[in-house]
């Protein structure tokens, strides 16, 4: 399928970053540092995931990247053009979806891709076989010629992606995009992405609050907090950087363990029937301490594990108070055990 | 810059316009009934009483050029209104990320803005028939009229974008367009002649850009006495060019 395939053109070399910032910095009227000094990178062809709390910068970001807003300093490159440059070439480039709905309303579906086409100056012999290859891609063909106002939140939300894609872009902004979205079109949206990257190498940056989706498409992540970015890396390491995962064992009668083999793991609580026990590889540990168990001769009502997952690592990084005292706890625990383990 | 690119961004922008127009025109039907009451109603009392010099024709036909004109300044003053309305639901991030131009953004909507004022036009055309006022129905000043409207609705569509950059929200704009209209409207020579102003006032309508566009449109409607229209016509011609180079500059503040 050539449906979405970016064209190549002259000026973008191939061994350009997608995108490049230097201590790029942006503050509002009022000294509000909205992103503070950042410099990251990402290659062609990469998804790459920017989280952070409410208020971090990522929305910021991407708008300097789109050329809606102007940096107060720094240097921002998008496949080597200079933003504040080559604005127009910059977005000719980009597809963006912004966080709120930006589809016109008054229009239909049919309309608001014609009329978007056109202002990307798509080729008018291609634009229609591109608007109804998108428009078929996120399901919307049947309701192609109705008033918008008429769709339900998620449905425009389909159609913003659907616009994103008739310029063939070859990289693609994407603010929370699955927000609003039922399950199934989540996960529509998600094989999406990972299509349009796979197949076209359309790279991809994109904002989330959902960790699990982070965790499902994203090659790397940065955390942003306080408009800087915390941390950067593979959803791998970042999730061994906050520690292990934790074995619950329920056992049928109290038992206290008075030693436990370190090899498998390190016993974080034992109450009177559940015991915690902290794991590098919970998968692997899980058969050992059956075993264990049983050699001692205890019977045990059920084992569960709760992996390391990037909510632990958000919560290490987003400069926010918690609310959950017991998440903290484990978070403490864990990072104990990080500690240890090194 | 390419050229063909620029306009055919600022075309479509207009036919965005356009196609909303077809899909609802209600506000096409309400917009009909301010300048009915004043045709009606200020119009035919003043027409019987004659306590307006309007020259060798009735007062009637002396106003309706005025009013006429009047509502495209309603449309026009007011148009910055519904760009932070686009503005509000997304629609104006949308096309300032498409890699079209800001240039030809701001002047398709100012386009779109003379389009509403054309429509507005035949409405008013259409009043003037039913209500019997002789006004010249000759095609190459109808024509005219409709040139006439469509650079003074963009001259002020784009003094109203202008404001809306720095007002930002729609509370203002209706604030700061009510505050404009009324006196523009009666710094003109809308409903009576500058002759009979006092002397400051006529200073004032003078460069009142309502003025020339009045001057142009009863000159083709009216009098057909084309002697000023050179005159009115590049007063219109480079306020307009002013206010959409500074639109365009400041347009993008709306986002901020
Ligand atoms: N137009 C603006 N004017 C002034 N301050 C702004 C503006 N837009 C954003 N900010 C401020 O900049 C900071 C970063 O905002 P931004 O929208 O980038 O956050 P975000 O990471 O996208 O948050 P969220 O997850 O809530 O979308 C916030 O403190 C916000 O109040
Ligand atoms: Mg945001």
């Amino acid at each position: 399928m050539d449906v979405f395939r970016p064209r190549e053109s002259a000026k973008t070399a191939l061994n350009n970053k997608a995108i490049e910032a230097e201590n790029l910095a942006k503050i509002y009227r009022g000294n509000i540092k909205a992103v503070d000094g950042i410099t990251f990178s990402i290659d062609q062809g990469e998804i790459f995931g920017l989280l952070g709390p409410n208020g971090a910068g990522k929305t910021t970001t991407i708008k300097m990247i789109m050329t809606l807003t102007t940096k107060t300093s720094g240097s921002l490159h998008v496949f080597g053009l200079d933003v504040s440059k080559y604005s127009e070439q910059v977005r000719k480039m980009i597809g963006y979806i912004p966080q709120s709905i930006s589809v016109d309303a008054d229009l239909t579906a049919y309309e608001n891709l014609l009329i978007f086409s056109k202002l990307s100056y798509v080729e008018k012999k291609e634009r229609d076989s591109r608007i109804h290859k998108a428009l078929e891609y996120m399901g919307l063909s049947a309701r192609k010629d109705e008033i918008v106002k008429r769709y339900s939140g998620g449905m425009m939300r389909r159609l913003e992606i659907a616009q994103a894609l008739v310029n063939h872009p070859k990289l693609l902004l994407l603010d929370e995009p699955s927000i609003g979205l039922d399950p199934s079109s989540k996960k529509q949206v998600w094989d999406s992405i990972r299509q349009l990257n796979q197949e076209f190498g359309t790279t991809i940056l994109i904002t989330t609050h959902d960790m699990n989706e982070a965790d499902e498409l994203c090659d790397r992540i940065a955390i942003m907090s306080e408009g800087k970015i915390a941390v950067m890396g593979t959803p791998a390491e970042l999730k061994r950087e906050v520690g292990g995962d934790i074995i619950t064992v329920e056992m049928s009668d109290s038992y206290h363990i008075p030693s436990f083999p370190k090899v498998i793991g390190k016993i974080i609580r034992n109450d009177d029937l559940e015991i915690e026990i902290l794991t590098e590889d919970g998968e692997q540990a899980i058969p050992l301490i059956a075993d264990f168990f049983r050699g001692h001769g205890i019977s045990v009502e059920s084992i569960s594990i709760n992996k390391a997952n990037l909510d632990d690592v958000f919560m290490k990084y987003a400069k926010r108070r918690l609310t959950d005292e017991m998440f903290k706890s484990v978070r403490k625990t864990r990072r104990d055990f990080a500690r240890h383990s090194r | 810059m390419n050229i063909r690119r620029f306009f055919s961004s600022a075309i479509t922008i207009t036919e965005m316009e356009a196609r909303k127009i077809r899909h609802d025109s209600t506000e096409l039907w309400t917009r009909i009934i301010q300048p009915a009451l004043w045709l009606l109603i200020f119009g035919e009392t003043f027409n019987t009483i004659r306590a307006i010099p309007s020259g060798n024709f009735s007062y009637l036909q002396f106003l309706t050029p005025g009013i006429l004109a009047q509502s495209v300044l309603f449309i026009s003053i007011f148009y910055g209104i519904t760009v932070v309305w686009e503005r509000d639901v997304g629609i104006i991030t949308r096309l300032l990320s498409t890699p079209s131009p800001r240039y030809s953004i701001v002047l398709g909507k100012s386009i779109a803005a003379g389009l509403r004022g054309v429509l507005q036009a035949i409405m008013i055309f259409l009043l003037a028939l039913i209500l019997g006022v002789k006004v010249r129905f000759d095609p190459f000043d109808i024509t005219g009229v409709f040139l006439v409207v469509i650079l003074f609705a963009m001259c002020f569509s784009c003094l109203s974008m202008l404001l809306a950059s720095y007002m930002k929200t729609r509370d203002r704009m209706m604030g700061i367009g009510q505050a404009l209209t009324m006196p523009l409207f009666f710094a003109s020579n809308a409903i009576y002649p500058i002759s009979i102003m006092p002397s400051w006032l006529q200073y004032v309508s003078i460069v009142n850009p309502l003025t020339y566009a009045v001057d142009a449109i009863r000159s083709l409607l009216v009098e057909g006495n084309y002697a000023n229209l050179p005159i009115d016509i590049l007063v219109l011609a480079i306020s307009t060019v002013i206010f959409q180079v500074l639109a365009s500059r400041t347009i993008k503040k709306l986002l901020e």
